[in-house]
Protein backbone atom coordinates (compact mmCIF):
# COMPACT_ATOMS: atom_id res chain seq x y z
CA UNK A 1 0.00 0.00 0.00
CA UNK A 2 1.44 3.60 -1.17
CA UNK A 3 1.53 6.44 1.87
CA UNK A 4 0.14 9.04 -0.52
CA UNK A 5 -1.08 11.76 1.42
CA UNK A 6 -2.18 12.47 5.33
CA UNK A 7 -4.20 15.01 5.97
CA UNK A 8 -4.05 15.07 10.24
CA UNK A 9 -7.47 16.87 11.49
CA UNK A 10 -11.14 16.33 10.20
CA UNK A 11 -11.98 19.86 10.17
CA UNK A 12 -12.67 22.82 7.49
CA UNK A 13 -9.27 22.89 6.76
CA UNK A 14 -8.67 19.12 6.20
CA UNK A 15 -11.78 19.21 4.16
CA UNK A 16 -11.28 21.58 1.92
CA UNK A 17 -7.70 19.95 1.37
CA UNK A 18 -8.80 16.75 0.63
CA UNK A 19 -11.72 18.39 -1.53
CA UNK A 20 -8.90 20.17 -3.93
CA UNK A 21 -6.94 17.12 -3.97
CA UNK A 22 -9.61 15.02 -5.80
CA UNK A 23 -10.49 18.04 -7.64
CA UNK A 24 -6.74 19.19 -9.03
CA UNK A 25 -6.86 15.55 -10.04
CA UNK A 26 -4.60 13.88 -7.41
CA UNK A 27 -5.71 10.27 -7.53
CA UNK A 28 -3.47 8.28 -4.96
CA UNK A 29 -4.64 7.36 -1.38
CA UNK A 30 -5.60 9.61 0.54
CA UNK A 31 -6.61 9.45 4.20
CA UNK A 32 -7.77 11.74 7.02
CA UNK A 33 -6.96 11.61 10.83
CA UNK A 34 -10.26 12.80 12.43
CA UNK A 35 -9.60 12.79 16.02
CA UNK A 36 -13.33 12.50 16.57
CA UNK A 37 -15.78 10.34 15.75
CA UNK A 38 -18.25 12.02 13.42
CA UNK A 39 -16.63 12.56 9.55
CA UNK A 40 -15.81 15.90 9.10
CA UNK A 41 -18.71 19.23 9.75
CA UNK A 42 -19.14 22.63 10.09
CA UNK A 43 -18.35 24.06 13.66
CA UNK A 44 -19.90 27.44 13.61
CA UNK A 45 -22.96 26.26 14.06
CA UNK A 46 -22.53 24.33 17.16
CA UNK A 47 -22.48 27.96 18.77
CA UNK A 48 -25.57 28.59 16.95
CA UNK A 49 -28.60 26.35 15.37
CA UNK A 50 -26.90 23.23 16.51
CA UNK A 51 -27.87 24.47 20.72
CA UNK A 52 -31.39 25.01 19.76
CA UNK A 53 -32.25 21.05 18.23
CA UNK A 54 -30.56 18.52 17.99
CA UNK A 55 -31.66 17.40 14.61
CA UNK A 56 -29.62 19.57 12.40
CA UNK A 57 -26.67 17.18 13.97
CA UNK A 58 -27.14 15.34 10.69
CA UNK A 59 -26.73 18.25 8.77
CA UNK A 60 -23.70 19.68 9.67
CA UNK A 61 -21.39 17.03 8.03
CA UNK A 62 -19.56 18.97 4.75
CA UNK A 63 -20.82 15.74 2.71
CA UNK A 64 -22.32 12.43 2.77
CA UNK A 65 -20.32 9.05 3.71
CA UNK A 66 -20.94 8.40 0.32
CA UNK A 67 -18.89 11.41 -1.09
CA UNK A 68 -16.25 9.84 1.05
CA UNK A 69 -16.51 6.32 -0.74
CA UNK A 70 -16.61 8.16 -4.52
CA UNK A 71 -13.78 10.12 -3.67
CA UNK A 72 -12.20 7.50 -2.34
CA UNK A 73 -11.13 9.32 1.00
CA UNK A 74 -10.12 6.84 3.89
CA UNK A 75 -11.46 8.53 7.22
CA UNK A 76 -9.54 7.36 10.10
CA UNK A 77 -12.54 8.17 12.72
CA UNK A 78 -11.58 8.18 16.61
CA UNK A 79 -7.98 8.79 15.66
CA UNK A 80 -5.53 10.95 17.18
CA UNK A 81 -2.24 12.07 16.13
CA UNK A 82 -0.23 12.05 18.91
CA UNK A 83 3.54 12.22 17.28
CA UNK A 84 5.19 12.96 14.59
CA UNK A 85 8.76 11.86 13.06
CA UNK A 86 9.45 14.23 10.19
CA UNK A 87 12.97 12.93 9.40
CA UNK A 88 10.38 8.91 8.60
CA UNK A 89 7.80 10.54 7.52
CA UNK A 90 5.36 9.14 10.04
CA UNK A 91 2.63 9.88 11.95
CA UNK A 92 1.80 8.28 15.37
CA UNK A 93 -1.13 7.65 16.50
CA UNK A 94 -2.70 7.48 20.11
CA UNK A 95 -2.98 4.31 19.60
CA UNK A 96 0.68 3.02 18.69
CA UNK A 97 -0.30 2.97 15.39
CA UNK A 98 1.94 4.93 12.61
CA UNK A 99 0.44 6.34 9.81
CA UNK A 100 3.41 6.93 6.68
CA UNK A 101 3.18 9.91 4.35
CA UNK A 102 4.63 11.31 1.45
CA UNK A 103 3.11 14.45 1.72
CA UNK A 104 1.14 15.71 5.37
CA UNK A 105 -1.37 18.11 6.31
CA UNK A 106 -0.96 19.32 9.74
CA UNK A 107 -4.73 20.71 10.43
CA UNK A 108 -5.27 20.11 14.24
CA UNK A 109 -7.25 22.72 14.50
CA UNK A 110 -7.44 24.57 17.91
CA UNK A 111 -8.40 23.81 21.47
CA UNK A 112 -10.18 25.89 24.09
CA UNK A 113 -8.30 27.04 26.99
CA UNK A 114 -9.38 25.80 30.30
CA UNK A 115 -7.51 27.50 33.51
CA UNK A 116 -6.01 25.05 35.96
CA UNK A 117 -8.02 25.69 38.61
CA UNK A 118 -11.47 24.96 36.54
CA UNK A 119 -10.89 21.49 35.12
CA UNK A 120 -11.85 18.76 36.58
CA UNK A 121 -15.21 19.26 37.26
CA UNK A 122 -17.95 17.76 35.62
CA UNK A 123 -20.69 20.77 35.16
CA UNK A 124 -17.79 23.15 33.69
CA UNK A 125 -17.22 22.99 30.11
CA UNK A 126 -16.13 24.35 26.59
CA UNK A 127 -17.31 24.45 23.39
CA UNK A 128 -15.41 23.47 20.08
CA UNK A 129 -16.73 19.87 19.16
CA UNK A 130 -20.63 18.05 18.29
CA UNK A 131 -19.74 15.95 21.70
CA UNK A 132 -19.31 19.81 23.38
CA UNK A 133 -22.36 20.96 22.06
CA UNK A 134 -24.35 17.87 22.73
CA UNK A 135 -23.22 18.62 26.80
CA UNK A 136 -24.16 22.36 26.37
CA UNK A 137 -27.62 21.13 25.14
CA UNK A 138 -28.39 18.88 27.81
CA UNK A 139 -27.19 21.45 30.53
CA UNK A 140 -29.73 23.92 28.79
CA UNK A 141 -32.40 21.17 28.94
CA UNK A 142 -32.03 20.49 32.72
CA UNK A 143 -32.58 24.39 33.25
CA UNK A 144 -29.62 26.19 34.84
CA UNK A 145 -29.34 29.01 36.04
CA UNK A 146 -25.76 28.51 33.21
CA UNK A 147 -22.83 31.61 33.87
CA UNK A 148 -20.87 32.03 30.83
CA UNK A 149 -17.24 33.25 31.66
CA UNK A 150 -15.92 35.20 28.37
CA UNK A 151 -17.83 37.13 26.30
CA UNK A 152 -16.20 36.92 22.87
CA UNK A 153 -18.48 35.49 20.14
CA UNK A 154 -18.88 31.85 21.20
CA UNK A 155 -19.70 32.78 25.05
CA UNK A 156 -21.78 35.52 23.61
CA UNK A 157 -23.68 33.04 21.15
CA UNK A 158 -24.08 30.51 23.98
CA UNK A 159 -25.50 32.98 26.26
CA UNK A 160 -27.81 34.13 23.42
CA UNK A 161 -28.74 30.30 22.78
CA UNK A 162 -29.36 30.17 26.13
CA UNK A 163 -31.90 32.46 26.58
CA UNK A 164 -33.36 31.63 23.62
CA UNK A 165 -33.75 28.32 25.91
CA UNK A 166 -35.20 30.02 28.51
CA UNK A 167 -32.36 29.30 30.83
CA UNK A 168 -31.25 32.23 33.15
CA UNK A 169 -27.68 33.49 32.68
CA UNK A 170 -24.63 35.72 33.88
CA UNK A 171 -22.06 36.66 31.60
CA UNK A 172 -18.95 37.29 32.92
CA UNK A 173 -15.95 39.49 30.57
CA UNK A 174 -12.82 40.74 32.02
CA UNK A 175 -12.95 43.36 29.62
CA UNK A 176 -15.01 46.20 30.25
CA UNK A 177 -16.75 45.90 27.18
CA UNK A 178 -16.99 42.62 25.20
CA UNK A 179 -14.49 42.68 21.97
CA UNK A 180 -13.47 46.29 22.48
CA UNK A 181 -10.07 45.72 21.68
CA UNK A 182 -11.14 44.48 18.38
CA UNK A 183 -14.46 46.30 17.71
CA UNK A 184 -13.87 49.66 19.85
CA UNK A 185 -15.95 50.74 22.59
CA UNK A 186 -19.41 51.49 21.19
CA UNK A 187 -19.54 48.89 19.83
CA UNK A 188 -18.88 46.82 22.56
CA UNK A 189 -21.25 48.74 24.27
CA UNK A 190 -24.20 48.02 22.08
CA UNK A 191 -23.34 44.32 22.66
CA UNK A 192 -23.36 44.35 26.37
CA UNK A 193 -26.66 46.05 26.33
CA UNK A 194 -27.98 43.94 23.46
CA UNK A 195 -27.87 40.98 25.98
CA UNK A 196 -29.27 43.07 29.01
CA UNK A 197 -32.30 43.03 26.35
CA UNK A 198 -32.48 39.77 26.92
CA UNK A 199 -32.42 39.54 30.28
CA UNK A 200 -28.76 37.98 30.41
CA UNK A 201 -27.15 39.66 33.81
CA UNK A 202 -23.70 40.72 32.06
CA UNK A 203 -20.89 41.43 34.42
CA UNK A 204 -18.38 43.34 32.97
CA UNK A 205 -14.53 44.25 33.71
CA UNK A 206 -14.79 41.53 36.51
CA UNK A 207 -12.55 37.88 36.64
CA UNK A 208 -12.82 34.97 37.60
CA UNK A 209 -11.31 33.83 40.98
CA UNK A 210 -12.44 30.64 41.70
CA UNK A 211 -14.79 27.74 41.48
CA UNK A 212 -16.93 26.58 44.54
CA UNK A 213 -17.69 22.82 44.57
CA UNK A 214 -15.95 20.20 44.78
CA UNK A 215 -17.07 17.52 41.82
CA UNK A 216 -19.65 20.24 40.78
CA UNK A 217 -19.42 23.66 40.44
CA UNK A 218 -21.93 24.87 43.11
CA UNK A 219 -21.09 28.80 42.43
CA UNK A 220 -18.73 30.87 40.08
CA UNK A 221 -16.35 33.71 42.62
CA UNK A 222 -15.48 36.95 40.94
CA UNK A 223 -12.50 39.28 42.32
CA UNK A 224 -15.38 41.90 43.48
CA UNK A 225 -16.67 39.12 46.01
CA UNK A 226 -19.86 38.09 44.37
CA UNK A 227 -20.97 34.36 43.96
CA UNK A 228 -22.69 33.20 41.23
CA UNK A 229 -24.54 30.14 41.83
CA UNK A 230 -24.72 28.04 38.43
CA UNK A 231 -25.68 24.60 37.39
CA UNK A 232 -23.26 24.90 34.54
CA UNK A 233 -20.34 26.98 33.57
CA UNK A 234 -19.27 27.56 30.23
CA UNK A 235 -15.48 28.89 29.48
CA UNK A 236 -15.05 30.72 26.62
CA UNK A 237 -11.86 32.55 26.60
CA UNK A 238 -10.01 31.60 23.64
CA UNK A 239 -8.05 28.89 22.01
CA UNK A 240 -4.60 27.77 21.35
CA UNK A 241 -3.38 25.34 18.07
CA UNK A 242 -3.48 21.74 18.94
CA UNK A 243 -0.63 21.09 17.68
CA UNK A 244 1.65 19.77 20.94
CA UNK A 245 1.49 16.31 18.92
CA UNK A 246 4.41 17.67 16.43
CA UNK A 247 7.04 19.16 19.06
CA UNK A 248 10.56 18.23 18.41
CA UNK A 249 10.09 18.73 14.83
CA UNK A 250 11.19 22.34 14.63
CA UNK A 251 7.39 23.28 13.11
CA UNK A 252 7.16 26.45 15.75
CA UNK A 253 5.38 26.26 18.83
CA UNK A 254 2.48 28.49 18.76
CA UNK A 255 0.73 26.74 15.75
CA UNK A 256 3.14 25.44 12.99
CA UNK A 257 4.57 28.02 11.34
CA UNK A 258 3.65 28.17 7.40
CA UNK A 259 3.40 30.76 4.50
CA UNK A 260 0.38 31.72 2.26
CA UNK A 261 0.71 28.10 0.63
CA UNK A 262 0.82 26.57 4.05
CA UNK A 263 4.47 25.28 3.22
CA UNK A 264 6.55 24.81 6.81
CA UNK A 265 9.88 24.78 7.48
CA UNK A 266 9.65 20.87 7.03
CA UNK A 267 9.49 19.24 3.48
CA UNK A 268 6.95 17.42 2.61
CA UNK A 269 5.46 18.81 5.82
CA UNK A 270 2.19 21.86 5.21
CA UNK A 271 -0.11 23.48 7.68
CA UNK A 272 -3.31 25.10 7.38
CA UNK A 273 -6.32 26.21 9.65
CA UNK A 274 -6.16 27.67 13.53
CA UNK A 275 -3.28 24.87 13.60
CA UNK A 276 -1.16 26.86 11.41
CA UNK A 277 0.80 30.44 12.38
CA UNK A 278 0.77 32.17 9.19
CA UNK A 279 3.08 35.84 8.85
CA UNK A 280 0.43 39.02 9.93
CA UNK A 281 2.40 41.64 8.17
CA UNK A 282 0.59 44.04 10.49
CA UNK A 283 1.95 43.26 13.72
CA UNK A 284 5.26 41.37 12.43
CA UNK A 285 4.67 37.80 13.74
CA UNK A 286 3.51 34.20 13.21
CA UNK A 287 -0.32 34.58 14.94
CA UNK A 288 -1.83 31.04 14.66
CA UNK A 289 -5.45 31.36 12.14
CA UNK A 290 -8.43 31.57 13.80
CA UNK A 291 -11.21 32.35 11.21
CA UNK A 292 -13.02 30.35 9.01
CA UNK A 293 -12.67 31.98 6.01
CA UNK A 294 -9.13 31.93 6.11
CA UNK A 295 -8.88 27.78 7.18
CA UNK A 296 -11.08 27.05 3.80
CA UNK A 297 -8.58 28.81 1.92
CA UNK A 298 -5.21 27.98 3.30
CA UNK A 299 -6.67 24.35 3.18
CA UNK A 300 -6.54 24.66 -0.87
CA UNK A 301 -3.67 26.24 -1.40
CA UNK A 302 -1.57 23.64 0.80
CA UNK A 303 -3.66 21.06 -1.30
CA UNK A 304 -2.43 22.70 -4.43
CA UNK A 305 0.89 23.29 -3.22
CA UNK A 306 1.25 19.97 -3.10
CA UNK A 307 0.74 18.78 -6.10
CA UNK A 308 2.98 21.67 -7.25
CA UNK A 309 0.33 23.82 -8.39
CA UNK A 310 -0.10 28.07 -7.62
CA UNK A 311 -1.14 28.54 -4.59
CA UNK A 312 -1.47 31.79 -2.23
CA UNK A 313 -4.20 31.88 0.53
CA UNK A 314 -5.15 35.46 1.30
CA UNK A 315 -5.60 35.90 4.97
CA UNK A 316 -8.49 38.33 4.54
CA UNK A 317 -10.24 37.84 8.24
CA UNK A 318 -14.19 37.10 8.35
CA UNK A 319 -16.66 35.93 10.60
CA UNK A 320 -20.30 35.91 11.36
CA UNK A 321 -22.23 35.32 14.36
CA UNK A 322 -25.70 35.16 15.28
CA UNK A 323 -26.86 36.34 18.34
CA UNK A 324 -31.07 36.75 19.18
CA UNK A 325 -32.63 38.05 16.07
CA UNK A 326 -29.32 39.97 14.82
CA UNK A 327 -27.54 38.66 11.78
CA UNK A 328 -23.61 40.22 12.49
CA UNK A 329 -21.26 40.07 9.41
CA UNK A 330 -17.84 41.13 9.31
CA UNK A 331 -14.89 41.47 6.96
CA UNK A 332 -11.48 43.09 7.18
CA UNK A 333 -8.78 44.11 10.25
CA UNK A 334 -10.97 46.56 12.66
CA UNK A 335 -7.99 46.67 15.58
CA UNK A 336 -6.16 48.98 13.04
CA UNK A 337 -8.50 51.46 12.67
CA UNK A 338 -8.64 55.28 13.80
CA UNK A 339 -11.70 56.11 12.68
CA UNK A 340 -15.21 54.21 13.11
CA UNK A 341 -18.18 55.87 11.38
CA UNK A 342 -22.01 53.79 12.20
CA UNK A 343 -24.41 54.45 9.75
CA UNK A 344 -28.00 53.00 10.84
CA UNK A 345 -29.99 52.68 14.18
CA UNK A 346 -28.08 50.83 17.16
CA UNK A 347 -31.16 50.64 19.13
CA UNK A 348 -33.13 49.05 16.02
CA UNK A 349 -30.17 46.63 15.48
CA UNK A 350 -30.09 47.87 11.88
CA UNK A 351 -27.05 49.22 11.18
CA UNK A 352 -23.39 48.73 9.49
CA UNK A 353 -20.31 50.38 10.86
CA UNK A 354 -17.30 51.23 8.59
CA UNK A 355 -14.01 51.06 10.44
CA UNK A 356 -10.81 53.04 8.73
CA UNK A 357 -7.20 54.12 9.07
CA UNK A 358 -5.82 57.59 7.31
CA UNK A 359 -9.14 58.04 5.55
CA UNK A 360 -9.17 54.17 4.02
CA UNK A 361 -11.51 51.85 5.18
CA UNK A 362 -10.07 48.85 6.87
CA UNK A 363 -13.41 46.76 7.87
CA UNK A 364 -16.95 46.66 7.98
CA UNK A 365 -19.41 45.33 10.57
CA UNK A 366 -22.99 44.78 9.37
CA UNK A 367 -26.01 44.23 11.65
CA UNK A 368 -28.91 42.98 9.88
CA UNK A 369 -28.12 44.01 6.64
CA UNK A 370 -27.02 41.09 4.66
CA UNK A 371 -27.30 42.76 1.69
CA UNK A 372 -24.76 45.10 1.84
CA UNK A 373 -21.84 42.36 2.28
CA UNK A 374 -21.36 42.57 -1.59
CA UNK A 375 -21.12 46.01 -1.39
CA UNK A 376 -18.87 46.29 2.23
CA UNK A 377 -16.45 43.42 0.05
CA UNK A 378 -16.22 45.80 -2.81
CA UNK A 379 -15.16 48.85 -0.53
CA UNK A 380 -12.59 46.59 1.03
CA UNK A 381 -10.82 45.45 -2.12
CA UNK A 382 -10.87 49.16 -3.09
CA UNK B 1 -35.90 32.35 -16.30
CA UNK B 2 -35.05 35.76 -14.79
CA UNK B 3 -32.23 35.73 -12.85
CA UNK B 4 -28.56 35.91 -12.96
CA UNK B 5 -25.70 35.79 -10.19
CA UNK B 6 -22.80 38.07 -9.76
CA UNK B 7 -20.33 35.95 -8.55
CA UNK B 8 -17.97 37.76 -6.05
CA UNK B 9 -14.31 35.93 -7.10
CA UNK B 10 -12.63 37.48 -4.02
CA UNK B 11 -14.85 35.61 -2.12
CA UNK B 12 -15.81 32.36 -3.67
CA UNK B 13 -13.37 29.60 -1.50
CA UNK B 14 -14.64 27.19 -4.07
CA UNK B 15 -16.73 24.99 -1.41
CA UNK B 16 -18.91 23.79 -4.34
CA UNK B 17 -21.67 23.82 -2.60
CA UNK B 18 -23.68 25.82 -4.96
CA UNK B 19 -22.49 23.14 -7.46
CA UNK B 20 -23.85 20.82 -5.39
CA UNK B 21 -27.36 22.60 -5.04
CA UNK B 22 -27.62 23.15 -8.72
CA UNK B 23 -25.20 21.67 -11.25
CA UNK B 24 -27.42 23.06 -13.41
CA UNK B 25 -26.77 26.36 -13.20
CA UNK B 26 -23.15 26.40 -10.75
CA UNK B 27 -20.03 25.08 -11.22
CA UNK B 28 -16.12 25.09 -9.59
CA UNK B 29 -13.57 26.10 -12.50
CA UNK B 30 -10.42 25.81 -11.35
CA UNK B 31 -10.41 28.11 -7.84
CA UNK B 32 -13.65 29.96 -8.37
CA UNK B 33 -17.22 28.86 -9.25
CA UNK B 34 -18.74 30.35 -12.43
CA UNK B 35 -22.59 29.79 -14.09
CA UNK B 36 -22.94 27.53 -16.55
CA UNK B 37 -26.39 27.42 -17.42
CA UNK B 38 -29.82 28.38 -16.11
CA UNK B 39 -32.64 27.48 -13.88
CA UNK B 40 -35.81 28.03 -11.94
CA UNK B 41 -35.90 30.76 -9.64
CA UNK B 42 -35.83 28.89 -6.36
CA UNK B 43 -32.93 26.93 -7.30
CA UNK B 44 -30.57 30.04 -7.98
CA UNK B 45 -31.30 31.67 -4.68
CA UNK B 46 -31.26 28.14 -2.70
CA UNK B 47 -27.45 27.87 -4.59
CA UNK B 48 -26.40 31.19 -3.16
CA UNK B 49 -28.34 30.18 0.29
CA UNK B 50 -26.24 27.36 0.69
CA UNK B 51 -23.08 29.56 -0.07
CA UNK B 52 -20.35 29.22 2.92
CA UNK B 53 -18.82 32.50 2.00
CA UNK B 54 -22.05 34.34 0.80
CA UNK B 55 -19.75 35.00 -2.85
CA UNK B 56 -23.13 34.91 -4.74
CA UNK B 57 -25.64 37.93 -5.10
CA UNK B 58 -28.79 37.02 -7.35
CA UNK B 59 -29.75 39.80 -9.15
CA UNK B 60 -33.46 39.94 -10.99
CA UNK B 61 -34.13 40.59 -14.56
CA UNK B 62 -34.07 44.13 -13.59
CA UNK B 63 -30.25 44.06 -12.13
CA UNK B 64 -31.72 44.74 -8.66
CA UNK B 65 -30.07 42.58 -6.06
CA UNK B 66 -32.69 39.78 -4.61
CA UNK B 67 -29.71 37.66 -2.13
CA UNK B 68 -28.08 38.94 -0.24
Amino acid sequence: MSRGIVIAGGGLAAQRCAETLRRAGYDGRLRMICAERHRPYDRPPLSKGALAAADGDASLGFRAPAWYADKQVELLLGASAAGLDAMRREVLLADGTNVAYDELLIATGSRPLLPAAMRGLRNVSTLRTLDDARTLRAAFAAGGPLVVVGAGFIGQEVAAAARRAGVPVTLVEALPAPLAPLLGEAMGAWFGDLHSAHDVQVVLGRRVVGLEGAERAEAVLLDDGRRLPCAHVLVGIGVAPDTGWTAGNGLGDRGVRADESGRTAVDHVFAAGDAAATFDPVVMAFLPGSHWEAAARQGAAAARAMLGLDATASHRASFWSDLYDVRLQYIGHAALADHVRIDGDLGARDFSVTYSRGGSPVAVLLANRPQELPNARALLAT
Amino acid sequence: MSYTARIDAGACAAHGDCEDVAPEIFAIEGDVAVVIGDGPDDLWLEAARVCPSVAIAILDATGRQVYP
